[in-house]
């Protein structure tokens, strides 16, 4: 069997106003908890839409759940749940007509599954969907998700609107789904604390592409962060050293252990001050502020 | 939601506690094994049912069993799951020891840089007996430290 539940390959799309997204390329393997993360318009939605069929992509291509895209679009969306904010049900009236019209399109339906998730979310049958908070039509959305028996979960920003004990309540519901064997979740949420203490693997997205990808656990020990003061003979350029933050002599710097030599230290001429734990979502900054500077102010530093 | 029955009971897991999450559920596991409360042959809960009961993603329980594995704590067999190991809980002890002797020796390096001398720590050390309570530590000093 495929070991990924999801593939990306070389996917590539162009759209309006310069965006171009990829060329990406994303493995998810199958029963992990798979967070997407990067900053607003990163692409992150844009990549979940094309695995749901909206938009293909102009070049590359995608298998899910070892089916290709677009040809076997309707098989995966069989085994596949989606929710996203944009998901409205206003229409149907009421909870629960919106309950039992989308139940009806699902073999793999658990009536007993959609009972509970009710009750945990607290979202009740005869409340009026046009009545209720942004929150809890995103808990509708995912209680609608949760109720079916899908292989794979598509989860695009899941944790708008909601509060800390509805966040936590979901995770809880992730973590449930995910003990039956062979279940995948793909999540994209800006909840990096959260993300860190649930999901198995990460990929940060900045302007269409990959910046990394890796194991969660693995990755903030990949990287390593340090406050630093710069001396005369500093170098600045190294494979794996990314300059994050300046001020007059004092700098900060990312090294990605992967990369640089392993005795980047001695190398770089830096005079060490301290170093900095990272916690995902300092990574996270330090990842994009460091691709911001690439392009930027960095280079022209001269270390006097 | 239904509360799933466990042979342990866990501490929550918290990324505010020191060290990484992963260890935390080392350490917990560790001293379930010490406690006697998880026996030679015991069997662990799967780390699909434990990362669920403890929030915590998968791989970090999956990277857990690995470390208790390797330190000898566990076996695991395929397809069956994972068990504590006959001699899981000497290891257990033993490395506690370990840890209780490093610890020690920092303290003493700490006092030397501090100026004190071996006296002097030895001093501090049957104080420090005095000062906690329990009986073993009062016959320890009784019994006349060196």
């Amino acid at each position: 069997m495929n070991p990924f539940a999801i593939e990306f390959r070389d996917v590539q799309k162009s759209f309006e106003l310069n965006f171009t997204l990829g060329p990406l390329s994303l493995s998810v393997p199958r029963g992990s908890i798979y967070a997407l993360i990067g900053p607003n318009g990163a692409g992150k939605s844009t990549a979940l839409n094309m695995l749901m069929g909206l938009g293909a992509p102009g070049l590359g291509n995608i298998r899910v759940l070892d089916h290709d895209l677009p040809a076997d679009e309707v098989d995966i969306k069989r085994r596949t749940a989606y929710v996203s904010p944009d998901m409205d049900y206003r229409a149907w009236g009421t909870v629960g007509r919106v309950i039992d019209f989308i139940r009806g399109f699902y073999p793999d339906w658990n009536p007993d599954r959609c009972a509970e998730l009710q009750f945990t979310f607290g979202v009740h049958r005869d409340a009026r969907v046009d009545a209720l908070s942004f929150g809890s039509r995103m808990k509708l959305a995912l209680i609608l998700a949760l109720s079916r028996d899908a292989e794979l979960l598509v989860l695009d920003e899941p944790t708008l609107g909601l509060d800390a004990i509805a966040r936590r309540q979901l995770f809880a519901e992730l973590l449930r789904f995910m003990t039956a064997e062979g279940r995948t979740i793909l999540i994209s949420s800006h909840q990096l604390m959260d993300l860190e203490r649930f999901a198995d693997h990460v990929a940060v997205l900045n302007k269409g592409r990959v910046l990394t990808s890796g194991r969660m656990d693995r990755m903030t020990e990949r990287y390593r962060q340090f406050d630093a003061r710069i001396l005369r003979d500093t170098q600045v350029a190294m494979t794996g050293v990314q300059f994050i933050d300046r001020s007059g002599e004092r700098v900060k710097i990312l090294i990605d252990q992967d990369l640089a030599p392993a005795d980047v230290l001695e190398q770089l001429k830096i005079e060490v001050l301290a170093e900095i734990p990272l916690s995902l979502e300092d990574l996270f900054l330090a990842l994009i502020m460091a691709a911001d500077a690439r392009g930027g102010w960095w280079p022209q530093m001269s270390a006097a | 939601m239904p509360e799933i029955s466990l042979p342990i009971r866990l501490g929550p897991i918290s990324p505010a506690a020191p060290g990484p999450l992963y260890q935390q559920i080392v350490d917990g596991i560790k001293r379930e094994v010490l406690a006697n409360r998880l026996s030679a042959g015991a069997a662990l809960p799967s780390y699909r049912v434990l990362a669920e009961q403890l929030l915590v993603s998968l791989i970090t329980v999956k990277r857990a069993y690995e470390e208790l594995e390797r330190e000898g704590i566990t076996y695991s067999r395929q397809g069956l799951g994972t068990f504590v190991a006959a001699r899981g809980n000497d290891r257990t002890r033993a490395d506690r020891r370990g840890k209780a002797r490093d610890a020690l020796r920092a303290a003493i390096h700490a006092g030397h840089e501090a100026g004190m001398s071996d006296r002097e720590l030895l001093q501090m050390l049957r104080d420090e007996f005095k000062a906690g309570s329990t009986e073993s530590a009062d016959e320890l000093v009784r019994g006349g430290l060196p």
